[in-house]
């Protein structure tokens, strides 16, 4: 968690490389309620596809993660702590006992769980690429719309409670990294006890986040926060017919 | 000899023996009574902890009085804060942490979307807002790729599209280098020249109080002093607050920037 220094990691100006950049970029013209509907359709399906279609549908997010000027490497770096999670699924899918409890790993059982990973890393992809080029604004205005028609459900409260999730993941993973950066400056690394380690860092992270939870509250309720605001005006345009039709298509591929 | 109506001060905050007690029982406030009249240009000042940043939270209804009645514009704060939101607006120490927004338009156009306007009226509020603090065509920006005083002048239009009549800035220069402070300044100057009521904590008097009609010092959650800056300021380093330069060369008090 509090490994070696990084190299040109993010400024709070840069935040991180999760989070809405403002762009023009197709992804970014489109109305929100398509790119959740084709993320949703996308995501589903890539639970269950195979390879070709992750072939493809890797091939797509290539596409779209250069048109939205996204780097992967920054990526891969802010999403390292998931790729711990994807290898220790690799692990529990792959490695097997033998009769004499010796681990073993059979290409079968690796490429099926390289396979799983496989979907896992696309779907996190996708939910990036979302939330890069969607304002959380429009977001939450997509969700309201998207939710109106469930009964019991307050669609508003819903939907502010997804979008501050949005807004405050990059804020919250940027204060994990000044928090990571503050312990090594100190000589946290000398600690050899991991556990030590992770606790300074948690409750200093949970401390810091709770804080500006706090800042974020007064700051909201000074501009008469309300769940009742006004909304972006959302409007479906040709791009929309077509990205649908793109993803269609490559829904179809799952077939 | 009677004052012409147009002329008689008008208030727009009264606080009326004011205390209030931090949740460990420390007592932040002791018996506050103050009156800002509409068109002031009021400092604050005080040495860290004296009680400066509770009190306006207490004008914006983000705090309520334990003890003691605060007023905006005669309704009391306690009773209807959010009435007292939309006529105080108050810009934090912390830029930072008052964006909400992805972009410059959405920070902006935060304050007026809780009120409810129309999209069309939102829009020209944030036109002038943006205009205002000279920011118009960083729209599209990304609020925290903006330099320190861009921030804060950002913060100060998100505060200025909710039209309030009182502008509070707790602390607005901290952390501003040379260049930043003076346009922030002379955006506050315009502003108070425009008609806007402003209050203004500090505990640094150097840069704005050449442009204040009145002083008010604090101390250990008391106001000890409350006049013409000109009066108030002889003395102030007994009150941890030091004095500007020009006052402390004899020169009284001069402007920060020409």
């Amino acid at each position: 968690m509090l490994g070696s220094a990084r190299k040109g990691y993010s400024t709070m100006g840069e935040l991180t490389a999760i989070g809405f950049k403002p762009g023009s970029s197709p992804l970014h013209r489109l109305d929100p309620r398509t790119k959740q509907l084709v993320l949703m359709a996308l995501s589903v399906t890539t639970l269950w596809a195979d390879v070709p279609f992750l072939v493809v549908n890797s091939m797509v997010m290539m596409v779209l993660f250069h048109s939205a000027h996204l780097h992967a490497r920054r990526l891969f770096l802010e999403i390292r702590y998931f790729l711990f999670f994807l290898f220790f699924v690799f692990v529990v899918r792959a490695v097997s006992f033998s009769d004499q409890m010796f681990p073993v790993i059979t290409p079968n059982e690796a490429a099926e769980a390289l396979t799983v990973c496989w979907r896992l890393l696309l779907i996190v992809f996708m939910g990036v690429l979302l939330m890069s080029t969607t304002r959380t604004a429009d977001i939450r205005a997509a969700l309201i719309w998207g939710m109106k028609p469930l009964p019991f459900v307050n669609e508003r409260m819903a939907a502010t409670m997804v979008g501050l999730v949005v807004r405050f993941l990059p804020l919250i993973l940027f204060q994990a990294n000044e928090i990571g950066d503050a312990m090594r400056a100190r000589g946290i690394e000398r600690r050899r006890n991991p556990l030590i380690r992770l606790i300074k860092f948690t409750t200093t992270l949970f401390r810091r986040v709770f804080l500006r939870a706090d800042e974020l509250v007064d700051t909201m309720q000074a501009r008469c926060y309300s769940e009742h605001r006004t909304l972006p005006e959302l409007s479906f345009s040709r791009n929309d017919i077509i990205a649908i039709g793109v993803g269609i298509l490559v829904l179809l591929s799952a077939c | 000899m009677s004052i012409a109506p147009e002329h008689k001060p008008v208030s727009i905050i009264e606080t009326s023996n004011l205390c209030h007690c931090f949740s460990d029982g420390t007592k932040s406030l002791s018996d506050i009574s103050l009156t800002f009249n509409t068109g002031e240009f009021t400092v604050i000042a005080g040495a860290n902890g004296s009680g400066k940043t509770t009190l306006l939270r207490h004008f914006n209804g983000l705090l309520f009085p334990e003890s003691g009645t605060v007023s905006v514009s005669g309704k009391s704060v306690k009773k209807d804060p959010m009435a007292a939101r939309k006529q105080v607006g108050m810009v934090f120490q912390d830029a930072e942490s008052q964006i909400v927004g992805d972009t410059v338009y959405d920070d902006v156009a935060f304050g007026p979307e809780n009120l409810r306007l129309q999209r069309a009226q939102i829009d020209r509020r944030v036109s002038q807002a943006l205009s205002d603090v000279n920011l118009t065509g960083f729209e599209e920006r990304c609020p925290h790729h903006l330099s320190g005083g861009e921030k804060r002048r950002l913060a100060i239009a998100g505060v200025l599209a909710m039209t309030p009549r009182v502008l509070l800035m707790d602390e607005p220069f901290s952390n501003l280098d040379y260049p930043s402070t003076c346009t922030v300044l002379s955006q506050v100057v315009k502003l108070h020249e425009e008609g806007h009521t402003i209050i203004i904590t500090t505990h640094d008097l150097e840069k704005v109080i050449a442009h204040a009609q009145r002083l008010v010092v604090m101390e250990k959650g008391c106001v000890v002093r409350d006049g013409l800056p000109e009066e108030v300021i002889v003395g102030i380093e007994q009150f941890g607050i030091r004095p500007p330069c020009s006052v402390q060369l004899g020169k009284g008090i001069q402007p920060w920037v020409n």
